[in-house]
């Protein structure tokens, strides 16, 4: 079956004063309905700005889709005109973000907020939204939700607040949830409920879910798919239990070892990876890791590595993996080249 | 050249560096790479240098910077370049068009020439100004650091007293006491400091606010240093830039405020000369001459868009914060101000 | 909420009593001070010393103050010092004539500033928004009083299109036309100064507003821009401005000193100058006490405002109850 979201040699960026930098580049990534991909990846690495590009939100924020495909379940987002993604957003496809507290609107009541998604794109009544509003709190876990819908968002706490924004952007029955980062602002016990909340209604609505993190160990938990990213480019992608088993490239082996492990010998540092990521208007050439890179061949200074299969459910774009990719097929839905490098 | 110490560089000092991503450099255990590893990077260059270069590239700042430098230079000198005694009457010359004799810009009705009463004026106007900003400042900072460091009742009385004083129309209060005791020149600055000293208080109040509760001076505590100490080098340090900011503001509006006063008769008097004294001479006289209006009235525009240039430059140059908090801020002081002027 | 106000209300009224203790004690701290006031001319000095007696003016200053605030709030204003007129009948006339030339200014100039501001919030930099920053610079710089007249002398006594000053001709009084022609000129010298201050916080207000996060919530929700701005935005962005015309409310009756000077207006302002060189400190120290009463009035009213229009602040509660 083809997957809810294929996205294909994504790039975009910013326009500044020394001309148009790109915030990724050539990404690709495709999701399959009811699954959850993990976008992961230093800040910086370019995950906010996917989910943004996605969500066509990105001219909000003074950039812009330069090459590349988006398709939602056959429509191609990139085409479309604002007018045309006002229907998309919202209803066929939805977007959390990181900050509970200040994502709502600190003058409007969190049962209008509510509501207002579902008279935008459903065409109810205001009675009706009303309702249905009070059912979806409800649903996200608030107890008493008649009372609640007619508080204000000041008189929350943060994990109910992040549970208000999961039910405006549930309210439609959205095929795809876009999540960046929807815990980092909160409590770790707040965090574990609220990732189970969100684990149970992708069950119950069929929902797919690109969830962005920084965190290892979240992507563990809520991933089926898990995407790396670094300096604007995917560097590794494969199933859960492949990267965390056998990660490929230098940069994810780097990133798993930086969690700090209850198990083993007690290390007297942390391990880190040396270096800093790159400022987008400095990208190394070559591979954009190789300064960092403690496995660094002469070749990954002056030729970009394209994807390249390492597993029957893993790619990685690393030189290191060259000769295993040859005549290995790629993912079946992908239609490219590499497959013959 | 004095910079605040980050809060980055002090506790670089105090903790081992372990590091862990972005920005620092990382030792890693294992060295067993081909390539060099990063360098420590530069110490990031300080405020001051970033600022001044960064002033240098705003037009405006520059152009602002130029004309008061212009205006200063001029009426410091006005003793030896004006032609006239700016208080010299010569009835049989009265009302000459400019060009007239020696008279640049002509003269007044009392045949007093026009542009050496100019510079003669802009020394008053601008030496008003910058005292009456240096007094507020004194005034301000010390409250505000008393209110802001101590707290609790000190800073309850403290601020109401600040709210009272905002409370009132500042121009009433201006002439109030000048009728009352009369127009002489230390009292008009005193008056004048004595009713905008506030929004440096507030200022200051706020910064210590903010800064007393950084870990920074937890940090410095800690490696004990005492509380003079602390306020002088670390809190008062970063309390600079605004002050500067708001002290430099506050020259414009003393020399309209000046004006004003001036203007209504209760500022400067005869024969001392002010811009505003020149303009309310020049209304009386509109029938005849009304050019005379234009000048006096000019230079005070030009000199107070000039000090508002400057200090936006040095705002944009050095405060790193921008300009959101200080803007919301700045409109109470845009509020009163105006309302001074009216 | 009722906490909240009655907090304020309290506050306001000991900010009045303040003030009333600092004008009493300036006035009494005038050289030649309050005989001035409350004697009658040309008495000789002992007859003085015998008046002085009779109303209480060699009783010690609390005192003093105690019966002088008595009177005040019985609407005794004191008389002035030549003529010994009331005091109030010189100044109630005048401020009626100030409410008139600032609050059509005032108005005038928010109806203009505060759409203008917000417009240009979202053409940042276009060639509006430079505009109202010109303006807003010079508005700054300019003295005001300076531009007054500087239109007195193109309008007036060049072009003649419209009367040099003082609120209406002689023989015209009480004519609507002759008024409007007269408020002309020293409006829009008012309204040029609000405006320039409005409009540049009109637009900061509503920049700050569209980079909230919840505007994003919003966008991200399939909401069309033109309501998030003035839907989503606008409520939020308003909150600071209506705040802040509350705050300048006071500004209707504190009165245009030194506009009623250059165009003769016969105002609070005006009066206060006169009497400010004719050294009448009564009509003075009434003056200050009716405006610093208006002023805390209207602070008061700003409170208010904010209380009524910010969510956050109606409900006395604070912050987030349980998870």
């Amino acid at each position: 079956m083809e997957p809810l979201l294929t996205i294909k040699d994504l790039t975009a960026g910013f326009a500044t004063d020394n001309g148009t930098v790109k915030a990724i580049d050539c990404v690709s990534l495709s999701i399959d309905r009811g699954q959850t991909l993990c976008l992961v990846g230093e800040s910086g690495s370019g995950k906010s700005v996917t989910s943004l590009a996605i969500m066509r939100l990105l001219e909000f924020a003074g950039g812009r889709i330069l090459e590349g495909s988006i398709r939602l379940a056959g429509n191609e987002l990139t085409e479309q005109t604002q007018r045309q993604m006002i229907r998309i957003r919202g209803n066929q496809m939805a977007m959390i973000f990181q900050e509970p507290m200040s994502a709502l609107n600190p003058v409007f009541t969190v049962g209008d907020q509510i509501a207002e998604s579902i008279r935008l794109h459903q065409r109810k009544r205001k009675s009706e939204a009303k309702v249905m509003a009070v059912d979806l709190l409800r649903m996200v876990g608030i107890p008493d939700p008649e009372t609640r819908a007619r508080q204000y968002p000041h008189e929350l706490s943060g994990g109910m607040c992040q549970r208000v924004v999961i039910a405006i952007a549930l309210a439609c029955r959205p095929e795809l949830l876009i999540a960046d980062e929807p815990t980092t602002a909160l409590d770790v016990t707040v965090q574990a409920q609220l990732l189970d909340l969100l684990q149970q209604l992708q069950r119950e609505l069929g929902m797919s879910m690109l969830l962005i993190t920084h965190d290892m160990g979240i992507a563990a938990r809520m991933a089926d798919q898990i995407a790396v990213m670094y300096a604007g480019v995917v560097v590794e992608m494969g199933s859960v239990e492949a990267l965390f088993d056998q990660p490929a490239h230098p940069y994810t082996v780097g990133l798993m070892q930086s969690v700090p492990s209850m198990e083993g010998e007690r290390l007297s540092e942390l391990h880190t990876i040396q270096g800093h990521v790159p400022a987008l208007h400095a990208i190394p050439a070559g591979c954009r890791f190789h300064p960092r890179c403690p496995r660094a061949m002469p070749r990954c200074t002056s030729e970009a590595p394209p994807m390249m299969a390492v597993g029957p459910q893993q790619q990685a774009a690393c030189w290191l993996y060259d000769d295993r990719a040859s005549g290995f097929a790629a993912a079946p839905d992908w239609d490219n080249g590499e497959a013959e490098r | 050249m004095n910079e605040a110490i980050t809060q980055e560089q002090l506790a670089a000092a105090a903790e081992p560096s372990w590091g862990g991503g972005s920005e620092g450099a990382a030792v890693s255990k294992s060295q067993s790479s081909v390539l060099p590893t990063s360098k420590l990077p530069q110490r990031p260059p300080g405020l001051w240098r970033t600022g001044m270069s960064k002033f240098r590239r705003n037009p405006y700042a520059v152009a602002g910077l130029i004309v008061l430098l212009l205006f200063i230079g001029l009426t410091a000198l006005a003793p030896y370049i004006a032609p006239y005694d700016p208080a010299r009457i010569d009835l049989l010359l009265a009302d000459a068009p400019p060009g007239t004799g020696n008279h640049l810009l002509g003269t007044d009705e009392l045949g007093r020439d026009i542009w050496s009463r100019l510079l003669y004026s802009g020394r008053v106007s601008l030496s008003v100004g910058f005292a009456v900003a240096f007094v507020s400042v004194l005034i301000g900072t010390l409250v505000g650091s008393i209110s802001g460091y101590f707290g609790g009742w000190i800073d309850v009385i403290l601020m109401r007293f600040v709210d009272v004083m905002n409370a009132v129309p500042l121009l009433f209060l201006n002439i109030l006491i000048l009728a009352i005791f009369g127009s002489k020149f230390s009292y008009m600055i005193l008056v004048l400091a004595f009713t905008s000293w506030m929004g440096v208080a507030r200022l200051v109040r706020g910064t210590f606010l903010q800064l007393r509760e950084m870990q920074y001076v937890e940090a410095a505590r800690a490696i004990g240093v005492s509380n003079t100490g602390i306020i002088v080098r670390h809190l008062l340090r970063n309390a600079t830039v605004p002050i500067i900011v708001t002290a430099t503001l506050m020259v414009g509006g003393a020399i309209l405020s000046e004006s004003a006063l001036s203007y209504l008769g209760l500022g400067i008097q005869a024969p001392a000369t002010s811009w505003g004294l020149m303009l309310s001479n020049a209304q009386e006289f509109m029938l005849i001459d009304p050019l005379q209006a234009l000048y006096p009235g000019l230079c005070i525009l030009m000199v107070v868009l000039a000090v508002n240039f400057v200090g936006d430059g040095i705002r944009d140059a050095l405060d790193p914060r921008k300009q959101r908090v200080v803007e919301r801020r700045g409109w109470r002081a845009w509020s009163r101000f105006l309302r001074s002027k009216t | 909420m009722t906490e909240y106000l009655v907090r304020r209300f309290i506050q306001s009224l000991i900010v009045m009593f303040l003030i009333s203790i600092v004008t009493f004690g300036l006035i009494h701290a005038a050289p030649g001070g309050p005989t001035q006031i409350f004697l009658s001319p040309g008495l000789s000095q002992e007859a003085a010393k015998v008046q002085a007696h009779n109303l209480g003016l060699d009783r010690p200053l609390p005192l003093q103050y105690v019966k002088w605030l008595g009177g005040l709030l019985q609407g005794d204003l004191g008389y002035t010092f030549k003529n010994h007129l009331p005091v109030g009948q010189i100044l109630w006339p005048t401020v009626g004539h100030t409410m008139v030339l600032m609050g059509t200014s005032w108005l005038l100039s928010l109806l203009i500033a505060i759409p203008w501001g917000i417009y240009n919030s979202t053409k940042a930099y276009g060639w509006s928004d430079q505009t109202a920053s010109f303006i807003s610079y010079v508005g700054f710089a300019m003295p005001t009083f300076w531009f007054g007249i500087l239109l007195q002398e193109l309008f007036a006594l060049k072009l003649n299109w419209l009367p040099l000053s003082d609120m209406w001709t002689i023989d015209k009084e009480g004519q609507l036309g002759d008024l409007l022609l007269h408020l002309i000129l020293p409006v829009s010298v008012l309204t040029l100064g609000f405006l320039a201050g409005y409009v540049k916080y009109a637009r900061t207000s509503m920049l700050e507003v569209l980079e909230q996060d919840y505007i994003r919530t919003a966008r991200a929700k399939g909401v069309r821009e033109s309501r998030v701005i003035y839907r989503h935005g606008l409520r939020n962005a308003l909150i600071p401005i209506i705040t802040i015309i509350g705050l300048d409310l006071p500004i209707l009756v504190s009165g245009a000193a030194l506009t009623e000077n250059v165009f003769n207006w016969p105002g609070m302002g005006r009066l206060f100058v006169e009497m400010a060189l004719a050294r009448e400190y009564s009509v003075l120290m009434a003056i200050t006490i009716v405006t610093a009463v208006l002023v805390v009035i209207g602070n008061f009213v700003a409170d208010l405002l904010y209380a009524l229009v910010d969510p956050r602040v109606q409900l006395g509660r604070k912050g987030g109850t349980a998870a």
